[in-house]
């Protein structure tokens, strides 16, 4: 008997690998598509399943708002100062707008508020799912006539899709107003040269970009802890727990979606 | 727990499930909640629909703004500006006027002919700016993208027209260097071909050397420079001293000649000078001719007294004529008379000739 390397074994493993890799994407968008019919299908928003939402809602986005937008104020305003104060430096002023909403509206801001999500509201939410599935809660309710993925999981996801949203947009819409602040000062003089700057950096293709990154992240951000939740992960050799490993596809996906839009949006 | 033949490591401790709503309580407690706990509920679904409505806002607001900023809601007229080349034009660049932008360019395309046409979309508002002759440019800088820009240079002239065709200058700062390198060479060939050993400067520097040279010398100085040699140098200086003494004869002479002319002054225009004799001999010339006048005033008279005579003497020549012609025909008359009295007279003479007395 030999124990040495055998490459008929290393390429049915690998095989193996790839297959149950394919498996489980395909789950995760299986859930996903399953989840996107229920959200589209008025039967979802009954008066109970409706309030489930709107409280899964409040949980994801209310709680974290206060702090993660005063936070986020002091990331911009620290962020828009070096990037004013260096382009005053260098003499290219008319680039310092141009730079501070590229840098913080377009790329940093979904981002932040992507991952603020995922680990404040839909980690922990994907996390509880789990338990709740292994400790036989979801068999229950579904032998109870209940459908789980509609009770249980939809509010979740949801949730977790409007808290990015929420927190993307009020921190862009805040972000924008300290730029304008941090480069004209408080004076209405510069309205329309903003305007202008603004217009021109959110042309359409930028524009769909940028929207569709923050759909896509927030898809993720929601969608792949519950889907992670709902199915069992082969445990690698490792000590890595579900929810790291679920954590690290998140980011994964995440990169991948940044990427995407950086080629989009710079060639 | 695992096993030895388990090959996976040990998972982390599983915690226990939360309790789900609902699950575990009897049937007939399920959804009946508490009256104080359905309030706080009540509160929260209203919290989410406000931070609902919020989100809406947000994004609402937000798409609107960008279209505002993006002139969507704005009139706007098409510009067309013809360029031969596309490079540094892109879809959304701005076409400024004194530094405002006034327009945006919406498209670029190629055109039959192989030139570029650049659609540019103006405001309404802004299209004053814009005048039968203006001038469009487009410059590209070292750093930074390329401008497109408008120039009017006169704004009374009639506005431009919606949908007009222009031809767009180009000004290439990059493309200038390759030109402007290669005149730099030629002038630094030109520095060296000056600057060195054999050039005609290098001569006339040495030749401006020797020269200084021969200035600062003990063997005449500026003279001996100037004129070659010492000896004429020395000749110089003889000439010099030749007419320094000659200066000097010349000043005697101009003293003598200053008594000279203070004597001819006494004489001239002193007292009894010539002068004053000149003066009154001019006066009684005066004088004189003022008589003169006075002669010829009265020979005037005289003449025409003697005109006067003559014109009648003219009268009394012409006068004369008359008589005589009178007498002629008298004495036709009278011959006619005698002819007639011989014819008719029988005794009268053979001569018919009348002796006058």
């Amino acid at each position: 008997m030999t124990t040495g390397f055998s490459l008929y074994g290393w390429l049915i493993g690998l095989g193996q690998g790839v297959l149950r890799w394919l498996f489980g994407w395909w789950t995760v968008v299986f859930i996903g598509a399953q989840l996107a019919v229920l959200a589209l299908s008025p039967s979802s928003y009954g008066a109970e399943a409706r309030g489930a939402v709107l409280r899964q809602i409040y949980r994801a986005a209310g709680p974290g708002l206060p702090g993660f937008t005063t936070l986020m104020a002091l990331f911009n305003v620290v962020l828009i100062r070096i990037l004013v104060v260096t382009a005053f430096a260098y003499g290219l002023t008319q680039y310092a707008l141009d730079a501070v909403v590229r840098v913080l509206v377009l790329e940093l801001i979904p981002l932040i508020a992507a991952l603020y999500v995922a680990v404040e509201y839909t980690i922990p939410g994907g996390s509880e799912l789990y338990k709740l599935r292994r400790s036989g809660a979801l068999q229950a309710l579904r032998e109870r006539g209940v459908e789980p993925l509609s009770h249980e999981v939809l509010p979740r996801v949801l949730a977790g899709l409007f808290a990015v949203l929420l927190l993307a947009a009020l921190s862009c819409f805040l972000s924008l107003v300290l730029a304008y602040i941090a480069v004209h000062g408080f004076t209405l003089a510069g309205v329309p040269s903003y305007n202008h700057a603004v217009g021109n950096i959110f042309n359409p293709v930028v524009s769909l970009i940028f929207s569709m990154k923050t759909l896509l992240f927030a898809i993720a951000v929601a969608l792949l802890p519950v889907a992670n939740a709902l199915r069992d992960i082969p445990r690698r050799a490792s000590r890595t727990s579900v929810e790291l490993q679920g954590l690290v596809q998140m980011f994964v996906l995440m990169l991948v979606i940044e990427i995407a839009s950086l080629i989009g949006n710079y060639y | 727990m695992t096993t030895p033949q388990d090959p996976t490591p040990p998972a982390l401790p599983e915690p226990q499930a939360p309790p789900l709503p609902g699950d575990g309580e009897p049937a007939d407690a399920r959804g009946e909640l508490p009256p104080a706990s359905r309030r706080s509920q009540r509160a929260l679904e209203f919290r989410a629909a406000l931070l609902l409505i919020l989100m809406a806002l947000l994004i609402g607001a937000s798409v609107l703004y960008l279209m505002w900023v993006r002139g969507a809601f704005e009139a706007t007229q098409k510009l067309y500006l013809a360029a031969d080349d596309s490079e540094g034009v892109v879809v959304g660049m701005d076409m400024t006027f004194s530094g405002f932008p006034i327009g945006r360019v919406s498209r670029i395309e190629l055109v039959e002919a192989g030139t570029v046409r650049i659609h540019v979309d103006v405001p309404v508002r802004s299209a004053h700016w814009l005048r039968t002759s203006s001038v469009f440019t487009l410059e590209k800088g070292l750093v930074g993208a390329s401008r497109l820009r408008a120039f009017t240079g006169v704004l009374d002239d009639p506005p431009l027209p919606p949908e007009s065709e222009r031809i767009v200058l180009r000004g290439d700062v990059s493309a200038e260097i390759p030109k402007m390198v290669a005149d730099a060479r030629d002038v630094l060939q030109n520095l060296n071909r000056l600057t060195e050993a054999e050039s005609a400067l290098a001569g006339t520097l040495t030749e401006i050397r020797t020269f200084t040279g021969r200035l600062n010398s003990a063997k005449g100085g500026l003279m001996a420079a100037v004129t070659g040699n010492e000896a004429d140098s020395k000749r110089v200086a003889e000439l010099l001293d030749r007419t320094n003494q000659l200066v000097k004869n010349l000043d005697t002479v101009a003293v003598r000649v200053d008594g000279v002319v203070k004597k001819a002054d006494t004489q001239v225009l002193g007292k009894d000078g010539l002068v004053t004799d000149a003066q009154a001999a001019v006066r009684q010339l005066n004088t004189l001719l003022q008589d003169v006048r006075q002669t010829v005033v009265k020979i005037d008279g005289v003449l025409k007294e003697v005109q006067g005579v003559a014109s009648n003497a003219n009268q009394a020549t012409t006068n004369l004529g008359d008589l005589r012609a009178d007498v002629e025909s008298s004495l036709l008359k009278i011959d006619a008379l005698i002819t007639e009295l011989n014819r008719k007279w029988p005794f009268a003479p053979k001569e018919k000739e009348v002796k006058l007395p």
